[in-house]
């Protein structure tokens, strides 16, 4: 029997005992070494020669991750460990660091219970340590540091003992600091924080494949003097002997994250809002293998041979091939073709995965990243993608016209893959749209369709998304229908910043009880009245129904919702969505005969209503912006600043870290397309620099105008602007 | 000057004597056929029969622009021709309204309407019909089955002891015009077994007028558009005996509706 055959069985024996299961994810700033610490990881425990360890980076599969070095998808593997003479199965998930794909991120923390996050003992916590922190605490994953690269202190920088821990005591506050701030306002986490005495926190370097922690210190007898002496001496492969990374970090993470029955009866009220009374909710805390089967997809990926393959975490209940299963949000049943676990790049098939495991399944073909999978109808998990909206958008056209069908069902599987990439199909044109994260995210995603399909593309010039926001409140406006049978009285008002972000963060939504929503909503700064009121939400829109006792509204309600949904989704600026709008419904008049309050009727009325009163309500364009962070030596600052400030950008702050400056500030996201080349020949590639989306801004209001023209222009609208429109 | 003229209900010949002199008098002559069609006849043979130009408008062109027949009815004599009658169920008061307001004077003349028909061919009485109603296509209405205030008129009318009459949705841009037999589908999972009365081809030399079961109508075939429907309530005996005698009611079914 071959190694990994026998890894492999022993993995299948190790998944019945979710005591001994650890599901973790390796989060980090992008090129603080996830990927290389990883492979360590497996090496450790066998999975893949201890030479290649490093160089080989099993986890960056696809081809341009490996050009790139960065890590793009989330990918899963299984290994074992013994701690403290008991075998443990480790579920792993490496995760992508670059902001772009902060979506994958967020699915991977689904399927965990603990995350390592991994920061540069040089860089210190970054930015994106602090997304990926926020992603991890919000689903209710336990974190554990790693400080790694500890070798280039001792070797470049040549720092004393006294220097090193001071710099890694300053490493672990900044991180405590993170993790209290964000915890501090939830109630089912007292104190996530980590320390060197507790063995939250260990240190090494990911490269040269040593680590220490206290307990590991204690155990070799081997000290920081110890560690530098024989760094210094260039003898790093006898202290990788001596005390060897991935014994360390996976000591650690047996210790201390916990296993599925320690955290499942946290996690499933964070990321579930069924009914905590029922049995489902009980098997799924209690980790039952003989409960109903319940999976959360977290990853879709493709194998040529295969098909498509569904991964994710096993709830409750034991996933086996035939099982016919519900999907979220769609109608019938999946049947399961065949179950598996992740070894490396690989799927291995076995017979069954029982609750608290990390599974890899086909058959599922309506499952997407984010479905529920389940043998009963049940309540589906929250949606997990609420951090990231698109901001960019590109069109693609296959160059061959006999590539056309191939095309679509690649850009529909890269939607299913990925869901915070939005596909528009257009299949007259053949001109589809793409929207995504940022210009490297889709930019990846265009070369994984030429390479990977083998469909050659044109791609068009990225755009910048848009929104159209109300600014004050609106008169009641009327909207009459074609007819003039049928009249809506509605007006607009801006929604309080906080109840947007509570929309957009998925804590108040229609699908959830209404009693649960309406308490969100009033959380946020909603009024009693108002939050009992909600008809619809669109977006980040609310519709409330102000109106009494209307004969037939009930029945128009569909038709008003969708005139509403229309006007919403092409606001009157630019026929871009329009975000924050507070609609209210006040009055209606509608004909006796459904005939004549039909869908020709009462969505042009609806659609006019709500256009004009957005209108009253002085409604103006938004931008998307993004955090800017530069790294650059202190004679190219100028330089780097003014690169944010020549991009209708604001410099925040200047500060000197180590030998290096820091620049932040923000800027438009439109105007940081192509920044990447500047910034290089503008500080002859001494610059490293980071960006994160932060949201939507209203437009200064004398940039409005032509703005507005260019995108009317762009979608061949007429460019004069209704005449109500006189604000600018 | 706008006279609306009332086409009636079949062919180029359903139009009343005095509808058909202003017709031809006129020095424009408007339609519309978006809510309702003369099945037996083409715009072409409608324009050929009178020798006038005859200009269709959509539903836009009369709601939301109706400018240019306005200015039309200002410079001359305008028609505006509609199926049936032209203000009855789809009524043009609106644009009457809109002539008033630019000070163009307005007439009406009558067509046979739907509503006429459905006494006329059926012996239910007039007077003994309660509030009518349309039943629309399931994706017109956004929902399925049959709306709730479709239920609710034809109920209030029963408790009543009063008839209903029930339109059938006509979506003369795709030619898509609901029949008897798919309405009395659509009402028997809602009612059962009910008695109806299917009225089809009304103003053809050959209507067909079919009493009986919801269940039993729905699976028979009327022949071509356009159809509606009737649900009788209370009968009157003359009622009750117009109905076995001109519709082929079974007589079980008249009997225990009869007062
Ligand atoms: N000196 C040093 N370099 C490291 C260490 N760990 C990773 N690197 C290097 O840092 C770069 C980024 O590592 P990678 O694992 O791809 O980072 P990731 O983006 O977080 O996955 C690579 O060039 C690694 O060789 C370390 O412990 N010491
Ligand atoms: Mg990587």
């Amino acid at each position: 029997m071959g190694r990994r055959k026998k890894i492999v069985q022993e993995c299948e024996r190790l998944m019945d005992e979710p005591e001994n299961i650890r599901n973790i994810a390796i989060a980090a700033h992008v090129d603080h070494g996830k990927t290389t610490l990883t492979d360590n990881l497996l090496a450790g425990a066998g999975m893949i020669s201890d030479e290649t360890a490093g160089e080989q980076l099993a986890m960056d599969t696809e081809e341009d991750e490996q050009e790139r070095g960065i890590t793009i998808d989330a990918a899963n593997v299984s290994m074992t460990h013994e701690y403290e003479d008991t075998n443990h199965l480790i579920n792993l998930i490496d995760t992508p660091g670059h902001v772009d794909f902060g979506g994958d991120v967020t699915r991977a923390m689904r399927a965990v219970d603990g995350a390592l996050v991994v920061v540069d003992a040089v860089e210190g916590a970054m930015p994106q340590t602090e997304t990926v922190l926020r992603q991890a605490l919000r689903e209710g994953v336990k974190p554990a540091l790693f400080i790694n690269k500890v070798d280039r202190l001792i070797s470049e920088l040549e720092e004393g003992p006294k220097e090193m821990q001071e710099r890694l005591t300053a490493v672990i506050r900044d991180v405590n600091d993170l993790i209290r701030g964000m915890t501090e306002e939830m109630d089912d986490i007292d104190d996530w924080t980590v320390s060197v005495e507790d063995g939250t926190v260990g240190f090494g370097s990911a490269l040269y494949k040593w680590g220490v922690s206290m307990p590991s210190m204690q155990r070799t007898g081997m000290d920081f003097g110890d560690i530098i002496d024989l760094e210094q001496a260039d003898k790093r492969q006898e202290l990788h002997e001596r005390t060897p990374l991935a014994d360390v970090v996976l000591d650690m993470v047996c210790e201390h994250f916990p296993n599925p029955i320690d955290a499942q009866p946290m996690r499933i009220p964070r990321v579930w809002r069924g009914d905590d009374e029922s049995e489902l909710a009980e098997t799924m805390r209690l980790v039952d293998e003989d409960g109903e089967v319940v999976l959360m997809v977290t990853d879709i990926g493709v194998d040529p041979h295969a098909g498509e393959i569904a991964a994710g975490r096993v709830f409750s209940g034991t996933l086996e091939k035939g099982q016919e299963l519900y999907v979220s949000g769609t109608a019938g049943t999946n049947r399961i073709q065949s179950v598996g676990i992740y070894m490396g790049g690989e799927r291995e098939e076995v017979e069954e995965v029982p609750a608290g495991n990390i599974a890899a399944v086909t058959g599922l073909k309506d499952a997407i990243a984010g479905s529920t999978v389940s043998s009963v109808e049940m309540t589906p998990f929250e949606s997990i993608e609420h951090i990231s909206e698109p901001v960019i958008t590109k069109s693609v056209e296959a160059q061959r016209m006999d590539d056309l069908p191939k095309l679509i069902e690649t850009l529909q599987q890269v939607s299913k893959e990925d869901p915070t990439i939005q596909i528009e199909i257009n299949e007259d044109t053949g001109e589809h749209l793409i929207s995504g994260q940022g210009e490297l995210h889709l930019e990846v995603i265009t070369q994984r369709i030429e390479r990977n399909q083998g469909i050659p593309v044109h791609t068009g010039e990225p755009i910048v998304v848009f929104r159209e926001a109300p600014q004050q409140q609106s008169r009641e406006v009327e909207g009459i229908s074609p007819n003039r049978h049928n009249r809506f009285y509605i007006s607009i008002e801006p929604l309080p910043e906080d109840v947007v972000e509570t929309i957009k963060l998925g804590d108040a939504s229609m699908d959830m009880p209404e009693l649960e929503r309406r308490e969100a909503l009033m959380e946020a700064g909603l009024d009693k009245d108002t939050a009992q009121e909600v008809e619809h939400i669109h977006n980040t829109n609310i519709l409330i129904d102000d109106t009494k006792g209307i004969q037939h509204l009930n029945e128009t309600m569909e038709l008003v919702i969708e005139g509403l949904e229309e006007a919403l989704d092409d606001g009157p600026l630019a026929a871009e969505p329009v975000q924050g709008a507070l609609i209210r419904l006040h009055d209606a008049r509608l004909h006796e005969d459904a005939i004549h309050r039909g869908p020709a009727q009462v969505i042009p009325a609806v659609r006019e209503a709500v256009h004009n009163s957005l209108i009253d309500a002085e409604i103006r364009l938004l931008e998307p912006i993004q955090e800017v962070r530069i790294d650059v030596p202190n004679d190219h600052m100028g330089a780097a600043s003014g690169e944010i400030q020549g991009r209708r950008g604001r410099v925040d702050d200047m500060y000197q870290e180590g030998d290096l400056m820091v620049v932040e500030g923000v800027a438009p996201v439109e105007e940081m397309i192509g920044f990447s080349s500047d910034i290089r020949s503008a500080t002859e590639g001494r610059a490293s620099w980071n960006t994160e989306n932060a949201g939507f801004q209203v437009m200064a209001d004398n940039l409005q105008p032509d703005q507005i023209t260019e995108i009317r222009e762009r979608k061949g609208m007429k460019t004069e602007l209704p005449e109500a429109i006189n604000y600018f | 000057m706008l006279t609306f003229v009332g086409l009636g209900l079949y062919d180029e010949r359903s139009i009343t004597v005095a509808g058909r002199e202003h017709l031809r008098a006129a020095d424009r002559a408007f339609a519309e056929f978006y809510t309702a069609k003369l099945v037996g006849t083409s715009i072409g043979d409608l324009e050929a029969h009178h020798g006038v130009d005859i200009e269709v408008r959509e539903r836009t062109g009369v709601e939301q622009d109706p400018g240019p027949i306005l200015d039309a009815a200002a410079d001359g004599d305008a028609v505006f021709l509609t199926a049936g009658d032209p203000m009855i169920s789809t009524t043009h008061v609106d644009l009457r309204l809109r002539a008033h307001d630019r000070g163009i004077d307005t007439r009406v003349v009558h067509g046979t309407t739907a509503q006429t028909a459905a006494s006329s061919l059926t012996g239910l009485q007039n007077y003994r019909f309660g509030k009518a109603t349309t039943l629309p296509f399931e994706r017109a209405h956004g929902g399925t089955g049959v709306p709730d205030s479709v239920v609710e008129t034809v109920t209030d009318n029963a408790d009543r002891g009063l008839h209903t009459l029930v339109y059938l949705d006509i979506k003369a841009a795709d030619d898509d015009y609901m029949t008897a037999d798919v309405a009395a589908d659509l009402l028997a999972a809602e009612y059962d077994q009910r008695l109806a009365v299917a009225v089809c081809q009304a103003g053809s030399s050959d209507p067909s007028v079919v009493a009986d079961d919801l269940p039993v109508l729905a699976d028979r075939d009327f022949g071509p558009p356009l159809h509606l429907l009737v649900l009788p309530g209370d009968l009157h005996l003359l009622e009750r005996d117009a109905l076995v005698e001109l519709a082929g009611a079974p007589e079980t079914l008249v009997a225990n509706r009869t007062i």
